[in-house]
């Protein structure tokens, strides 16, 4: 059972893999409807999939593909000419097919839902049909002189892998003259002994072709020789075939039989000549992989990236500590070559994941020949960039948006051909395709040479249907009308149709660009052209991010995310509305609070200036307002598992150089937030003011030190002054009690030396809390050479008591710190 | 020779054997939250550590503190004395981080004491009291051993978000 498992997720993957090609191949026959190496093409995938699954015992496929086949092969052999009335059935056999697929992908079974029985009588009718018409078999000479670029200009040249191709097309070939015989009824062993010998007889012929082959590279034009081989070339390229046992009839054999009658052996030859050369130059090793495994290694990575973070911050601690030392030169090196090599390697392993987007830009023609069909519309489609890479998951994303704006393009963008003519412009209306790289972003870019976007008209809708207010709508600029197409319930179509008009298909590209932290933009001129831009960035495992300060929290944003950060000052914020704005530039900018909408704590005082971080995201923006902007980070994002999944705001976690978890904000998220949050305005000094400070006890003074007589001496200078007085041995001891929040501290004394973490250190953790920013720290010690005071200075201290000291000096510059008169 | 290495076989099966003994006996690790003392099945313990850094998570209820980093992996911490509602005593250095984890679910839960592995037959463990009784309830059972009875917890129920 494991084995048909097996051969059933192989036939599978070929399957969806040759039908991708298909579509393009349908849309292309119709323009060219005699060329022979299309339909020879779409004939073979109809027969492989035929093949494969009566093997499988999918009857329901079977059944259809064989009225395919049969309708196909009629074509191919001129006995029946494609007319788009017969593609206008061939073409929904194939969506069949595909069902099928699908069906047989989900449940393992072909036997209930589709019903294929109309569709086989309408194959049945057009191959009978046009049975009587038959006999026209005057194909055209210059046939295969077209051929190459032909199959070219279908864009199937963009896998370079004809030569490959064409060698598993011989092995097909090799087996070809093998009975047909019933799998089914044979057991395991005997199916493998059989699997077996097919393979070794496979082997044996290709070792003969292959010297054949020499030969004829070495003899060229000789027609007879070669033309066996020129034939399968000729026929064969399309198929991808990784199971080595194929039920290939003798079919093959047919096609070889008809174009050697038709086929200029000449010409053939010549190709035949180059056809080797090219072969064996354009092999490439390819090796199919389990995506699971590449995630695997792609989490790997993520972890290698944390430590490498890690070792940096170390580094750079040592680098403090120890300046000047020799071996920090050695450990720089180190660290930068492992930070290199790190960088090179996700760079790798994100290569490994790409694929080209043409794998999704590839359904378009299907469509757009058959929405111009529908909607009568003149449209031809443009393709520019399709071999972009971009990494599988966002492949698979970014799919149903760009069918979501295709069709919008082709329903209210492109006008009739009446319309066209009347506006001076062409007929055919033209839709572009187009993608490219920008920085770590991937574009893709919709343009149509339609009616454009007209502002008013968009506000006046979305006014009608209760988007927007009047009010709104007025003070709108032409991006912001623009965006207006992404409100879900909003459309501009006079009535509902089968391609678009319901109002959510743009609310779809929007949540799904959101999702991958893209950016939409839109251009458009009326009666010009419309262009609809996707920045999406190019991986979504490990990001750049922002770091950002909020009190004493951080948090990361993504750079994707990030258009711009700007420092202001607290009266640049006006508030509307109750809603606060920022005028950047030309624009208004609505601004939220980091802190509002993660609750943080306001426990330090506003400072005068602020930062703004400007996020953009799909075709919004917002300024989300922070108190500090830390840095640039690479970031490798986790998940907050189960308990935590899902937690508004919050996209994940990473986790810092330091071993902190840093919490990444969920930019799309904080955009549905900050409508419902109404802030304040941050007012100065509203926790200081709050607690007045009248008599000397309600000042608490820390003495921090790891003597206990030192401690004593300073607790009776300080006792004139009737302060509260509390005392720690170490620094950590100390700054576990700080930050433990029982102890309102006014000032502190500090010991230098001292185990577990000398007064530096502690002075340099306290200064790293924003609510200890101003907190009086004075050092009390033996040091007094002037780097030591140099060091306290840096590390935040505000006065440097050298001992020995009189009680009365202590306590003075105690009450002068504290404040206390 | 033969009789010998049969005579090591069987002792060996017998060995293997006496496990069988041990179904019946549910090990547990003890522990005190506030004055009461639970115990929760040694297996679903992935690990316990002392308290280290952790970072809040915004709009949470009181009792999850937040997220910490247990070597590369970012792991929920529950503080048990506040979904309990015991009142918070003094941090001491006693405090212990239990890492609870069943099936994909993995949480931190902060105890105030570790007090013992032990081992308690499953005759000697009753259901839940009536009323705290069914899937729903924490407890899972309540274990009688000497003179003392001790709250076995539901270790699913523990992991399962409560907000």
């Amino acid at each position: 059972m494991d084995e048909f498992q097996e051969i059933l997720q192989d036939f599978l993957v070929e399957a969806f893999e040759l039908i991708e090609q298909l579509d393009q191949d349908l849309v292309e026959l119709e323009n060219r409807p005699n060329d022979l190496e299309l339909l020879n093409r779409i004939f073979r995938v109809a027969h492989t999939v035929k093949g494969s699954s009566s093997f499988l015992n999918f009857d329901v496929l079977t059944e259809l593909t064989h009225h395919m086949e049969d309708v196909l092969n009629k074509a191919r052999k001129d006995e029946l000419k494609m007319t788009p009335e017969v593609m206008d059935v061939v073409l929904p056999s194939i969506d069949m097919m595909k069902g099928i697929l699908k069906q047989i992908k989900n449940t393992g079974t072909d036997q209930d839902g589709i019903k294929i029985h109309d569709i086989v009588q309408k194959l049945d009718l057009i191959s009978k049909g046009e049975d009587l018409s038959a006999g026209n078999k005057t194909a055209p000479s210059t046939k295969n002189s077209q051929k190459t670029p032909d199959a070219k200009s279908s864009g199937s040249e963009k896998t370079p892998v004809g030569g490959e191709k064409k060698e598993s097309k011989e092995y097909v070939n090799d087996l070809a003259d093998e009975p047909e015989r019933d799998y089914s009824s044979m057991s395991e062993s005997e199916v493998e002994a059989e699997i077996e010998r097919l393979i070794q007889k496979k082997a044996q012929a290709d070792r003969n072709r292959r010297q054949q082959k020499a030969q004829v590279s070495e003899s060229g034009i000789e027609k007879g020789q070669s033309a066996d081989d020129v034939d399968i070339n000729v026929s064969a390229d399309e198929k991808d075939s990784d199971i080595p046992v194929q039920h290939t009839k003798p079919a093959i054999q047919k096609a070889v039989a008809t174009t050697e009658e038709k086929s200029k052996a000449i010409e053939k030859s010549d190709k035949a000549g180059d056809d080797p050369q090219k072969a064996g130059s354009n092999v490439e090793q390819t090796i199919r992989v389990d995506v699971k495994r590449l995630d695997h290694l792609m989490n790997l990575i993520g972890e290698l990236v944390l430590g490498k973070n890690r070792l940096m911050k170390i580094n750079d601690d040592v680098e403090e500590r120890y300046e000047g030392e020799e071996f920090l030169e050695e450990l720089n090196q180190v660290v930068s070559m492992i930070s290199l090599v790190t960088t090179d390697l996700q760079i790798a392993v994100m290569k490994t994941r790409m694929l080209p987007i043409g794998k999704v830009f590839n359904k378009f023609p299907r469509m757009i020949r058959d929405l111009s069909r529908e909607l009568n519309k003149k449209i031809e489609l443009e393709i520019e960039g399709e071999e972009t890479e971009l990494d599988k998951s966002i492949v698979e994303e970014i799919g149903d948006p760009l069918v979501h704006i295709v069709r919008n393009s082709c329903d209210h963008g492109i006008e009739t051909p009446e319309i066209r003519t009347q506006k001076g412009k062409v007929e055919g209306g033209k839709i572009t395709l187009k993608a490219y790289n920008e920085g770590n972003h991937i574009v893709v870019q919709i343009t149509d040479d339609g009616k454009g976007l007209n502002t008013a008209f968009l506000k006046q809708k979305s006014v009608e249907k209760g988007v927007i207010s009047q009010k709104e709508a007025d003070n709108m600029s032409d991006k912001e009308a623009y965006a207006l197409i992404f409100k879900p319930g909003f459309s501009t179509a006079a009535k509902v149709t089968n391609v678009s008009g319901r109002g959510v298909g743009m609310d779809v590209v929007k949540t799904n660009i959101e999702k991958l932290n893209g950016i939409i933009d839109i251009e458009s001129e009326v009666d010009v052209y419309t262009t609809i831009k996707l920045k999406i960035p190019l991986t979504l495992a490990i990001i750049q991010a922002l770091l950002v300060g909020v009190q004493e929290e951080y948090y990361a944003i993504p750079l994707a995310s990030v258009l711009e950060t700007v420092r202001i000052t607290q009266d640049e914020i006006y508030t509307v509305e109750n809603r606060q704005v920022l005028r950047l530039r030309d624009e208004v900018l609505s601004l939220v609070y980091l802190a509002d909408i993660f609750d943080v704590k306001r426990v330090f005082e506003g400072y005068d200036h602020t930062y703004v971080v400007v996020l953009g995201l799909a075709e919004s923006k917002i300024g989300v307002i922070v108190d500090s902007l830390v840095g640039q980070e690479e970031i490798v994002i986790k998940n907050l598992g189960e308990y935590l999944k899902g937690m508004d705001g919050i996209a994940g976690a990473t986790i810092r150089g330091d071993g902190g978890v840093t919490l990444i904000v969920d930019v799309a998220a904080i955009m549905h937030m900050a409508k419902g949050i109404k802030s304040q305005p941050m007012t100065t000094s509203e926790t200081k003011g709050s607690k007045t400070k009248s008599s000397p006890s309600d000042y608490t003074v820390m003495i921090v030190d790891d003597s206990k007589t030192d401690r004593k001496i300073m607790r009776s200078a300080l006792n004139p002054l009737n302060v509260n007085i509390i005392e720690a041995s170490d620094g950590v001891d100390a700054l576990t009690k700080l930050k433990s929040g029982e102890f309102d501290v006014d000032g502190m004394l500090v010991d230098i030396e001292m185990p577990r973490m000398d007064g530096y250190t502690l002075a340099t953790e306290i200064r790293k809390y924003n609510k200890y920013k101003s907190l009086p720290l004075i050092a009390v010690t033996s040091r007094n050479s002037k780097s030591d005071r140099m060091r306290g200075v840096e590390a935040g201290m505000n006065e440097y008591i050298t001992k020995p000291y009189s009680a009365e000096y202590i306590a003075n510059v105690v009450k002068r710190n504290i404040g206390l008169e | 020779m033969s009789n010998k290495l049969q005579e090591v076989v069987r002792k060996q099966t017998k060995q293997q054997l006496k496990p069988t003994e041990t179904d019946d006996v549910l090990q547990l690790v003890s522990f005190v939250v506030g004055e009461e003392e639970y115990a929760i099945p040694i297996l679903t313990i992935q690990e316990i550590i002392k308290p280290i850094e952790h970072t809040r998570v915004p709009r949470t209820p009181a009792h999850v503190l937040g997220v910490f980093n247990l070597r590369g992996s970012v792991i929920p911490l529950i503080d048990l004395r506040i979904k309990f509602g015991v009142p918070m005593t003094n941090k001491s250095e006693d405090m212990r981080y239990i890492v609870l984890k069943d099936g994909n679910d993995t949480a931190g839960f902060v105890i105030d004491r570790l007090n013992q592995a032990m081992r308690i037959r499953k005759k000697n463990i009753d259901p839940a009291p009536e009323a705290t009784s069914g899937n729903k309830s924490l407890i899972d059972g309540v274990g009688k051993q000497d003179d003392k009875i001790i709250t076995i917890l539901r270790v699913s129920k523990l992991l399962e978000r409560d907000f």
